[in-house]
């Protein structure tokens, strides 16, 4: 709080774009306050936005450690939260067999053998055999971490469950051993695509960023920090290329990196200028199915006309 | 300052946005961090906590613009010296406009509208009437009596210093007035008005619901449907082969000193039912197969294995149409192809057996929609029998109210007795209850 939540949000802003992240207001603003009130963040957008990408740069920002679980169908506790060294648990129910006999050794009677045996010290359920998961990882680590789980719309209702004491209150039960608590409160970030509805549980206990396509001028930003090389004037084409594309009705909209991967292969081919037999050829990188290919193909005259239009007169902010 | 933020709250609700009181919560503490000073940082803000969707960030959007709009701006009375005359005045009104502070005028306007009623405001409609109820409280009426008489006993043309100033103070307690009652329009009224119509759709007779309506019912039957959805998907069974959980089966087996006893698998099916609805679409069914067809489309993400056939006399499937195209034209073409012919069930249930009951198995329901007006032709019910047979059960949805069944052409009773249950489905809450029975029998 000590310069203003304004400031410090100007801060993340640049601070972000050095490390060649152009976040919008919204997005340095939900990063703000989600440090700030240490609470998770759910992401949403459709894909190709970056929101995996924020939270990567997030943890460069705040240089910590970035611990990411990637979700999946079937995705359970044993993989994202902890797990039991079951081989050693094994070997130790040997070796304690064989120990047995020391215990009890001299031992008269059975009531003096089981208070043996109780005081005998079991470390069958103890942090020794216990396998540290993403989860219990982010939770355990001295010096906070940035914690990316990834597509929480892939895994199942059930995980979601799962999640909910992480989120809400930072911590793990672990039935065998008792609650563990995060020695500093991770940054969390969770992305989706929407696959699924995300439960109203799970939504509560987050902030909610919903990450849309950028406006042409962030778009033309976040081109220049992530393709420095290219020529402004093919940049600018290309940026009102792809935001008129985005007005089409289209299976799968071309994302932020498809924009790059293009603004790339342009450079690589040496363009000064994009034309429609330019555009034609390398259409492919932008799209990603035949049937949006073939809708685009018909609009591109349309469509670079009105690119190089704006970009003579920079109309469009 | 906290009762701006609930007052803001409960704008959201009512513009259909959810927010919970935990989340509410969360704002105030968001708003502890930013402040209220910075308009544009506090709706970003705000627009992270409270709206969770994109369709709810949208709404937030304009009621935050609207909720929180520049103060109105009211005129300054001219300061009493110049108004020589003030004494003359006799309305309350008058006197308050001209002297009270506008922080007393305030508190006069709300009082008034409490006095009104002001909270049972519902419709768009009735904000005018509030307006006039309120500013009649506060006793305008006798203002502009006195206005009429000053006006009346002056004798220049030019109104004077005070007869202007209590005109300007008249407009303007007006327009403060119409302002509160908008904004208390948004915070009680609207919403009420969209859960009735809600409420009124779900009870009303489905043929009975004027076409104009029709997009509204099904964003309806679509919240339904997921409803239903959600409840109904999380069925898993264990699989009692497969990949075998070394993991879990050592973790379970460990009691037993690690000899395998119990063995688990790795895998978990989610059991689906497959269901074959046949549905009457002739011109004394066609309302109800709409919603009907609606319904159970809404439905596909559960039910995996749908396949819908129409009839009026002869049979036709139509899954792969409503399957590819838009719901609407989906069903135009359904009703067009097939629909408004005289009814023949005998030759529907022929068409059927012939068509697929090679695939009519122990785990497949069959979902039958029709009123059995027969047009006095063969039942066929032989058909029935074998429908019955090989399915796992055979539900029967008859829009007609029971008293109806099995008069005139109605061959309710025969087909009945080859039916697992009959439900009387008339309305959009039967219709839900009867997706729910079957969904969960047949899973």
């Amino acid at each position: 709080m000590s310069d203003g939540p304004k400031k410090t949000i100007n801060k993340i802003t640049k601070g972000f774009a050095k490390h060649g992240y152009i976040c919008s207001d919204q997005i340095s603003t939900a990063v703000y306050l989600a440090s700030e009130l240490e609470k998770p963040i759910l992401i949403e957008g459709p894909p190709g936005v970056g929101k995996t990408e924020l939270a990567n740069t997030a943890a460069m920002y705040f240089k910590k450690e970035l611990i990411r679980l990637q979700c999946y169908e079937g995705l359970d506790e044993s993989k994202a939260l902890y797990e039991w060294r079951y081989g050693k648990q094994l070997l130790y129910t040997q070796i304690l067999k064989e120990q047995m006999q020391e215990v009890l050794e001299g031992a008269k009677g059975l009531k003096e053998s089981l208070s043996r045996l109780m005081k005998f010290e079991d470390i069958f359920f103890s942090e020794d055999f216990l396998e540290s998961r993403p989860l219990l990882k982010a939770l355990t680590s001295d010096k906070g971490t940035v914690l990316l789980i990834d597509e929480v719309d892939k895994s199942d209702e059930e995980f979601e469950a799962l999640l909910l004491e992480i989120l809400s209150e930072f911590q793990i039960s672990i039935p065998e051993l008792g609650v563990r608590e995060a020695k500093v409160k991770p940054l969390v970030m969770l992305t989706s695509n929407n696959s699924r509805e995300i439960g109203d549980a799970l939504k509560r206990r987050c902030l909610h960023l919903y990450i849309p396509f950028p406006d042409a001028k962030l778009e033309r930003q976040i081109v220049q920090a992530r393709v420095p090389d290219i020529s402004e004037s093919i940049q600018i084409q290309l940026v009102n290329f792809v935001q008129g594309i985005r007005e089409l009705d289209l299976k799968k909209q071309p994302a932020i990196s498809e924009t790059i991967d293009w603004a790339k292969t342009l450079i690589l081919l040496n363009s000064e200028e994009l034309d429609a037999k330019l555009a034609e050829e390398t259409l492919n990188i932008l799209l990603k199915h035949q049937q949006d290919i073939e809708v685009v193909k018909k609009e591109i005259p349309a469509l670079i006309s009105r690119a190089t239009e704006t970009s003579d007169g920079k109309s469009i902010n | 300052m906290e009762k701006v933020l609930t007052d803001f709250v409960k704008a959201l609700r009512n513009s259909n946005v959810r927010v919970s009181p935990a989340e509410t919560l969360d704002a105030m503490s968001v708003i502890d961090e930013v402040g209220y000073d910075d308009r544009e940082l506090l709706k970003r803000s705000l627009s992270i906590v409270l709206p969770k969707t994109p369709d709810e960030k949208q709404k937030f959007e304009t009621c935050f613009d609207d909720f929180f709009t520049d103060e109105i701006k009211v005129q300054e009375p001219i300061t009493l010296k110049e108004l020589k005359d003030i004494e003359d005045v006799e309305s309350d009104l008058a006197k308050s406009l001209l002297e009270g502070s506008q922080a007393e005028l305030m508190i006069s306007i709300a009082d008034a509208a409490e006095a009104s009623e002001i909270r049972e405001i519902r419709y768009f409609t009735q904000r005018s009437v509030f307006t006039r109820r309120i500013l009649e409280k506060m006793g305008v009426g006798k203002l502009e009596d006195e206005l009429l008489q000053i006006g009346s006993s002056r004798e220049e043309d030019l109104p004077t210093d005070l007869e202007q100033e209590l005109r300007n103070q008249l407009t303007g307690l007006r327009e403060r007035v119409s302002d509160y009652v908008q904004q208390q329009f948004l915070l009680h009224g609207d919403v009420s008005g969209e859960q009735l119509r809600e409420q009124v759709f779900k009870s009303m007779n489905m043929a009975q619901i004027d076409r104009s309506y029709l997009h509204e019912v099904h964003s309806l039957v679509r919240k339904m449907a997921k409803k239903l959805a959600n409840l109904h998907s999380r069925r898993k069974k264990n699989f009692r082969r497969g990949k075998l959980d070394i993991r879990k089966t050592i973790r379970e087996n460990w009691v037993n000193q690690g000899v395998l006893f119990n063995l688990s698998w790795s895998y978990k099916k989610v059991d689906r039912p497959k269901i074959y609805v046949i549905c009457d679409v002739s011109g004394s069914v066609g309302a109800y197969a709409r919603f009907m067809l609606m319904f159970l489309f809404s439905l596909t993400e559960v039910v995996s294995k749908l396949r819908a056939f129409v009839f009026s006399s002869n049979l036709g499937e139509v899954t792969d149409e409503f399957k590819d195209s838009n719901l609407d034209v989906a069903i135009e073409t359904a009703l067009q192809k097939h629909g408004g012919g005289s009814t023949d069930y005998g030759q529907a249930l022929t068409d059927f057996v012939s068509l697929c009951i090679d695939e009519i198995d122990k785990k497949t329901t069959v979902v039958i929609l029709g009123d059995a007006r027969n047009n006095f032709g063969p039942e066929k019910a032989h058909l029935m029998k074998i429908i019955k047979e090989r399915s796992k059960q055979v539900f029967w949805l008859n829009p007609e109210g029971k008293y109806r069944w099995n008069t005139g052409d109605s061959v309710m009773t025969t087909y009945s007795a080859y039916c697992t249950k009959v439900f009387q489905c008339g309305n959009i809450e039967q219709l839900e209850r009867v997706i729910s029975t079957l969904l969960k029998t047949a899973i």
